[in-house]
């Protein structure tokens, strides 16, 4: 018997040897793999056998079967390979026919970042005038004509009376002249300052933020910010208030966070001190609710501007503000 | 402010290491900009010792000196008298920058090299002595740096202050902070009172003739003294804060104001005419030279400090050098005096001349200080100058000065800071500063300031200078309840943020461009001169003259763009941008300013790609472009019609349309012409569009509603038919849909073709109509009807003729 299926085997491998087509070795394949075929007669009639030859029998039988079924696959590959169909095919790698997507300032990205932070967190967004009467960009802000704050902000005049704003603030006086409290809004837009070297441009971007409310506090808006930090750069940033001043705003805090390249070691981007300025903020001035006729024995709010700039830079390592007003298409495709 | 830590030593305590002292500056609102060491000079200073000297071969008075530097012996060309051998002094090596401004180098003196200098205690401002080298006692080892083997060590701290802390702009100003810091007290230099008797009366007078300007005036008279450089001390003082020490009795003058603030002036008084003070505003066109050898033209709002004839000093601001302090001078009269801030201003701005003086006034200095500086300068003088004295100042004080004591709310101070603050908490933080507290009430402080804080005036700033004391970082970080009530999104945001998505779709790229442009842009542009995009916004203090106007198009932002990127060797760009322009309505009222989206396309259409001959983009490019972004808004019936010729300014005539929905002009499309590109200096094609935003927002409020799909199958027919050039394709398909035919679903152009076949002057157009009913399935015959009509009429319109 076991003659018998090497003498099965020899057979078959002959018979595939002459297979010209598909079609002929399936047909080889059928009379000896098939549900009749020899080798499956083969396998049923071991049962038939002695019971202490069926064992190594079966071993044998199914070891040839397992054989010849790889020399039939093998055979329809090579098969195929010499057919016609295997010549017809195209360059999967060239490139495919779509136009390639443009790309956002990375200003716009990351204005928009900021901006949906903050309507997440319920604000809405407000818009005014990129220049601006004195009276909202400076007098209504608590600045006076001639206070020693003005040197603050390096401003563009058109006119005695008409400036190109130097931040987006007066956005928070115009919404409140409008809307009674509760306020929340944030306002972003361009602003202008006649500054130029590595880290000022004459026109940069702001992010201005205002709410104001009954019982709207300091530690409310150390809050917000905070969460603003944690969602822009990641959980762990830590952030520190700093007193400072604005003539708009009491108390006045600048807010730093850990430096993002040193993690608070020193470096470069930080001057060494570990801690980066990212925004400016406090307490609305009374003399500002005053001027917009708000009762400020009632009434409390916060506001904050961001560099968008500023922002943009650390998240994308960019070192020089410039950069983002040439437009050179190798920066900006590259956001 | 410069301040430098031995300086502040001599008013508080202080055990914080320098890093420290800044960091807790820093965070009670004085931030520290930078700390360096005062002695950085003497890096490249060692301890030397003479090992041998032997004469110089061509200088009599000259020795060479074998002077071992540690590491090395050099050789040094010296002339000190006092040189020995084996005696140690200061060795200034090759790169040594002296406090006088000059770097030390290797030199040959009369031929000999001499590679470094032995020096004098004066040379490296460590003291007066400049007989000879400094003898260093003691056993340093050779080569130590100097600062170590003499323990040197003083930092100066640069604070940027913020304009309200005027207090701060003296050392004992940052002092009395860090007293605060601390939980100390300060140590005030003693405060001595003037001489009972009252001679100063017999010499002179100060009459105030503007009070508003000046509400106060002091002055004092010291005789009888000597000018000359001041001591050691004192030059060490000036020079750690960064200021030039000139004679001893302007360095006391200086001095006392970086001490306390007070700006001080002295006179000579021997060159006061009458030995008297006017203060006075200036007359019209008045001129004065001031101390820095310039002449100033006056005007009536300034303020002058007079003798009996003529202005002495620009008050506040600068003295004169007609009554400057000369190495003759053996009287003085020293101001002490509070102007007016706003004054002061006004006065320093329109002179274009800020002074420590002016910076300090203007800002609001101490008024009840004037006496205290005064007395303090007068005996320095009689101390340093050697002078007298003479008994009694003079106090102008035509307006008293009133302390008004705020009421300060504890639960207000709470709310607004969100933390309950206790009443002892406050107390002690404002007491901490001198300030005088008092309890009213259960909730109620009375706190009266002192005088030097001229920027607390409101309950407000006091809980501000509590929660700076306390800590800002101790205030616990809370969120707050807020109305859930919203409004909705802002309109023009929405459509810019539409605009920019589709157009990144589209692939083109964003730019951001200044807001301003170059003046000459208009005439670049090839703008008609009464264009409405000449009524330009000037900036009056532009930075450059390529921004020295608002913009009134995008377009020539996006050409600079274009041409520096070419300079790159970048040449195929899609670019986008959106933003405003400006047209004024005059220079003293706010302009308009308009929204507007433009593109420029440039380069090729394809990035030479594998499937695409390399083929410029054309008009119909970036037509599609404006196609694309208006469709993606949700806007039909764009029209583009032809730029009549005389409008076109800076693109091409026959080559731009002007872009309208129903009626309503949104921009233009069109190629720059070429002149413009020369104009921007530019090589290459571009083409354009520029479409105002305000105009597409009020198109796009409109609701969308759906429409039933058709159900019944469509049919079509082409129609050639030859017609003149002339004649725009799409007036063929708007004259179709405007005959009103139901069954007319729709219809495209589907070819054109001139030449050949078609006779010069005419092209053959090739449209396609598609027919469907919403009722059935139309019939052959029943199209054919109506085509047949359609046609014939359309024919006869045009007056055109079928194709063959
Ligand atoms: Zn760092």
């Amino acid at each position: 018997m076991e003659n018998t299926i090497d003498q099965i085997c020899t057979e078959a491998l002959r018979e595939i040897e002459t297979a010209k087509s598909k079609d002929s070795l399936n047909s080889i394949s059928v009379k000896y793999l098939g549900r009749k075929g020899i080798v499956t007669q083969f396998l049923r009639n071991i049962s038939k056998l002695p019971p202490g030859e069926r064992p190594k029998a079966g071993e044998k039988a199914n070891e040839i079967k397992k054989f010849l079924e790889k020399a039939f696959e093998d055979t329809a590959n090579r098969l195929y390979s010499q057919s016609l169909e295997a010549h017809d095919f195209i360059d999967v790698s060239l490139p495919g026919r779509s136009a390639l997507p443009g790309s956002l300032h990375p200003i716009t990205r990351i204005t928009r970042e900021i901006c949906d932070i903050f309507i997440r967190m319920g604000f809405d967004i407000a818009e005014g005038p990129e220049i601006e009467s004195d009276y909202y960009n400076f007098e209504a802000l608590n600045i006076p004509k001639y206070h020693p704050a003005r040197d603050m902000q390096d401003t563009f005049y058109v006119s005695d009376n008409i400036v190109l704003r130097t931040h987006t603030s007066p956005v928070q006086v115009r919404v409140m002249e409008k809307c009674k409290p509760p306020v929340k809004v944030i306002a972003p837009g361009k602003v202008y300052r006649s500054d130029s070297d590595i880290t000022h441009t004459p026109m940069f971007h702001q992010v201005e933020g205002l709410m104001v409310g009954e019982n709207i506090s300091f530690g409310n808006l150390k809050g917000i910010l905070t969460n603003f930090v944690h969602l822009m750069f990641d959980e762990k940033t830590r952030l520190r208030f700093r007193p400072s001043f604005f003539p708009f705003t009491e108390p006045s805090a600048e807010v730093d966070m850990l430096c993002v390249m040193c993690r608070g070691n020193g470096c470069r981007i930080c001057s060494q001190t570990g801690w980066i300025e990212v925004l400016g903020a406090g307490m609305v001035h009374p003399a500002v609710f005053e001027n917009v006729g708000y009762d400020t024995t009632k009434i409390t709010g916060f506001a904050f501007g961001i560099g968008v700039e500023r922002i943009t830079m650390l998240k994308y390592g960019i070192d020089d503000t410039r950069k983002f007003f040439e437009n050179d298409l190798r920066f900006l495709r590259q956001f | 402010m410069k301040v430098s830590l031995s300086w502040l030593k001599d008013y508080v305590n202080i055990e914080m290491d320098v890093q420290d002292l800044a960091s807790a500056l820093t965070m009670a609102g004085l931030e520290v900009e930078s700390v360096t060491n005062t002695f950085g000079y003497l890096d490249n200073v060692v301890v030397g010792r003479i090992v041998e000297i032997s004469p110089h071969p061509d200088a009599e008075k000259l020795k060479l000196c074998r002077v071992d530097a540690g590491n090395s012996t050099v050789q040094v060309v010296c002339g000190a008298p006092n040189i020995a051998e084996n005696i140690l002094a200061p060795l200034a090596l090759p790169g040594t920058l002296f406090p006088d401004g000059s770097t030390l180098q290797t030199c040959y003196i009369r031929g000999q090299a001499s590679e470094g200098m032995l020096c004098s205690k004066r040379e490296l401002e460590l003291g007066d002595d400049k007989s000879g080298v400094m003898v260093l006692s003691g056993a340093p080892e050779t080569g130590t740096r100097i600062s170590v083997a003499l323990s040197l060590s003083d930092f100066v701290l640069e604070i940027g202050l913020t304009p309200n802390r005027s207090d701060c702009l003296s050392v004992l100003g940052i002092a009395r902070e860090i007293a605060a810091i601390q939980k100390q007290k300060i140590k005030y230099p003693v405060k001595q009172q003037p001489d009972r008797n009252n001679d100063i009366q017999k010499y002179t007078s100060v009459r105030i003739e503007a009070p508003d300007h000046c509400p106060r005036y002091a002055a004092a008279l010291v005789t009888d003294i000597t000018v000359s450089e001041s001591p050691f001390w004192l030059r060490k003082r000036l020079m750690s804060i960064g200021q030039r020490p000139i004679n001893n009795i302007v360095d006391i003058t200086n001095f006392v104001m970086m001490e306390c603030g007070q700006p001080l002036h002295a006179f000579d008084f021997n060159l006061l005419a009458e030995n008297r003070i006017v203060v006075r505003t200036a007359e019209k066109g008045e001129t004065f030279v001031t101390l820095d050898q310039k002449e100033r033209i006056l005007d009536p709002e300034m303020l002058m400090i007079c003798d009996g004839e003529k202005p002495v000093a620009i008050a506040g601001v600068m003295g004169g050098l007609n009554s400057e302090i000369a190495n003759s001078t053996k009287r003085v009269l020293i101001e002490s005096a509070y102007f007016n801030p706003l004054s002061i201003r006004k006065t320093s701005k329109k002179l274009g001349l800020s002074t420590e003086a002016s910076y300090r006034f203007e800002r609001g200095i101490d008024p009840l200080g004037t006496v205290n500086a005064l007395v303090r300068a007068a005996l320095l003088m009689t101390e340093i100058g050697n002078g007298k004295f003479t008994g009694g100042v003079i106090d102008e004080n035509p307006l008293v000065h009133d302390v008004v004591p705020i009421k300060l709310s504890i639960s207000q101070t709470g709310r607004l800071l969100g933390i309950e603050m206790e009443r002892e908490n406050i107390k002690s933080c404002l007491e901490s500063i001198e300030f005088d507290v008092e309890n009213t009430d259960a909730d109620t402080l009375k706190v009266t300031p002192p005088s030097f804080r001229v920027d607390i005036t409101r309950s407000v700033d006091l809980m501000e200078e509590a929660a700076r004391l306390y800590g800002y970082n101790n205030i616990p970080t809370t969120m707050p309840f807020i109305h859930a009530e919203t409004i909705p999104p802002l309109k023009t945001l929405v459509l810019r943020d539409k605009i920019k998505n589709i157009m990144t779709g589209l692939s083109f790229m964003e730019a951001i461009n200044y807001s301003f442009i170059n003046e000459s842009s208009c005439d670049r542009l090839r703008l008609l001169s009464n264009h409405t995009k000449r009524k330009l916004l000037y900036i009056l203090n532009p930075i450059n003259d390529e921004q020295r106007v608002m913009r009134t198009s995008l377009i020539p932002g996006l050409l600079e763009t274009m041409r520096r990127n070419l300079s790159q060797q970048v040449r195929n760009l899609k670019l986008f941008e959106i933003g405003n322009i400006f047209l004024s309505r005059g220079q003293e009222t706010l302009p308009e300013e308009v929204e507007m989206v433009a593109g420029l396309w440039t380069g090729d259409r394809y990035n030479s790609a594998w499937y695409a001959k390399d083929a410029g983009c054309d008009f119909y490019d970036i037509k599609g472009i404006v196609e694309g972004l208006i469709s993606g808004l949700n806007i039909n019936n764009i029209r583009f019609t032809k730029m009549p010729f005389e409008l076109c300014c800076y693109t091409k005539q026959g080559y731009t349309a002007q872009v309208t929905i129903e009626d309503m002009p949104i921009g233009l499309v069109g190629e720059i012409h070429p002149d413009v590109l020369r104009n921007f200096d530019l090589k290459q094609r571009a083409f354009i569009f520029e479409l105002n935003c305000n105009t597409i927002l009020d198109l796009t409020n409109r609701a969308k509603t759906s429409k039933l799909l058709p159900k019944y199958p469509y049919t079509t027919r082409d129609i050639t038919v030859i017609i003149s050039k002339d004649i725009e394709a799409m007036s063929i398909l708007e004259k179709l849909n405007s005959y009103g035919e139901k069954l007319i679903e729709n219809t495209q152009l589907f070819d054109i073709f001139e030449g050949d076949s078609v006779p010069p002057g005419k092209k053959s157009v090739s449209v396609r109509i598609v027919y469907r009913s919403a009722e059935k399935t139309l019939e052959d015959n029943e199209v054919n009807g109506i085509h047949i009509t359609i046609t014939n009429r359309l024919l006869r319109e045009f007056d055109a003729s079928l194709s063959a």
